[in-house]
């Protein structure tokens, strides 16, 4: 290709990347696949999440409490809006999960398989094969799997360490 | 069904902060406070409370506080909107139900999941606005304590629901014109306390407040009532 074509081609595409630009087509980075390069969160944490589960057309709003204790692993309660819990789960850093807590709506075998799959795909020290998430922005988080989806927003985070009696399986809560 | 026990408890109990003037009784008979506190209910048109919501789970060493508005209009209309640190609203009738969560500035309408369970919570909260206290001595052991603040205690009769909730308790000045706290106690020592910063009653709101297609916003409702006489 002569020197003035390809330079004439670069032109032509620096100029619709400006119209793009200017139209603000590219404003908003795309989303990233999950797994991420690295672990954006701090290591020491308390996360306050908000979530929309959809499952069958219908949705459910959630509220997340995921404390993060770097080498001992994430611990997340789930509760429905007005505060009532429906689930709780300790993920070791060795991939050991400890269904803490469940419920009617969320039931010991859901969150093994599911609510814990989810935790370690977003917020696992150690990415994930077979992830089925993107991150829209560093707060915003989508998940889709067969049967549901689930829409997640970091709305607050706490950092600072957390209680070592959080990652303590032998402490379980009733019922 | 538990789930809708504890949000009419605490439902109820919010109502209840709307009378006032309830003159101390003897904490071994409950009977006349509740009278009269029927009594107050059944006037009240409306009722705008500004609150924060701490929530205590021992595992944690702070609560959790989230902040928002509850309102409520005769004769059955209620909305319940947080604000921080998430934005949501829950709007509610006889008739139905609606859920508006915002996400990346734009509010959207849930399709929601069991709308009947709030649909049910609503009605009872109706009930209740009314002064209609029948339905919830049902539920409910209601007792009475009173030192330097009165204490009204309800504990569900069920053992199903106390395994969620073992009591809700309102805490409120001896004159019943100035505690503005509830509590919920769960059997694993965790709790619930929603702190009144603010409450104004029989206001008018304006248009839209509780429309389940675009519920005007919270700002436009909080500077009407401002601005109520």
């Amino acid at each position: 290709m002569p020197p003035s074509k390809r330079l004439w081609i670069m032109r032509r595409n620096l100029f619709f990347a400006l119209l793009l630009l200017a139209a603000g087509c590219v404003t908003r980075p795309p989303a990233q696949n999950l797994p991420r390069a690295s672990n954006p969160f701090p290591p020491d944490a308390l996360l306050i999440q908000r979530a929309i589960l959809t499952v069958h057309g219908r949705q459910f709003t959630l509220n997340g409490y995921l404390a993060l204790r770097k080498s001992k692993g994430e611990r997340l309660i789930v509760t429905e809006n007005f505060g009532v819990p429906l689930a709780d789960v300790l993920v070791k850093p060795d991939g050991k999960i400890f269904v803490m807590r469940s419920s009617q709506l969320f039931r010991a075998e859901w969150i093994r398989r599911y609510v814990a799959a989810d935790v370690e795909c977003i917020f696992g020290a150690a990415p994930k094969k077979n992830c089925p998430g993107k991150m829209l922005s560093p707060s915003h988080f989508l998940i889709q799997r067969r049967g549901y989806t689930l829409d997640l927003q970091i709305v607050q985070t706490k950092p600072g360490p957390q209680p070592p009696e959080l990652f303590d399986e032998t402490k379980k809560d009733s019922p | 069904m538990k789930i809708i026990s504890i949000f009419a408890a605490a439902m109820f109990a919010l109502t209840i902060l709307a009378a006032d003037n309830v003159a101390p009784q003897p904490a071994t008979n409950p009977q006349p406070i509740l009278q009269e506190l029927q009594r107050k209910m059944s006037s009240l048109e409306s009722v705008y409370f500004e609150l924060t919501q701490e929530r205590h789970l021992k595992l944690f060493t702070e609560p959790l506080i989230s902040k928002g508005f509850m309102l409520i209009e005769r004769p059955d209309q209620i909305r319940w909107e947080t604000t921080s640190p998430y934005q949501s609203i829950l709007l509610g009738n006889q008739k139905s139900v609606a859920q508006f969560e915002r996400t990346d500035g734009k509010w959207e309408k849930l399709k929601l999941g069991f709308p009947q369970m709030l649909q049910r919570v609503m009605e009872q909260m109706s009930l209740m606005n009314q002064g209609k206290l029948d339905a919830l001595t049902g539920d409910y052991a209601i007792s009475v304590a009173t030192n330097s603040e009165t204490i009204l205690t309800l504990v569900p009769r069920d053992e199903n629901a106390r395994a969620v909730l073992s009591s809700v308790e309102v805490k409120m000045t001896p004159d019943f014109s100035a505690t503005r706290e509830v509590v919920m106690h769960e059997p694993n020592g965790d709790f619930t306390r929603i702190v009144f910063t603010r409450e104004k009653r029989n206001v008018k709101f304006p248009a839209g407040t509780f429309d389940q297609t675009k519920p005007l916003d919270i700002a436009a409702v909080k500077a009407a009532v401002d601005h109520a006489p």
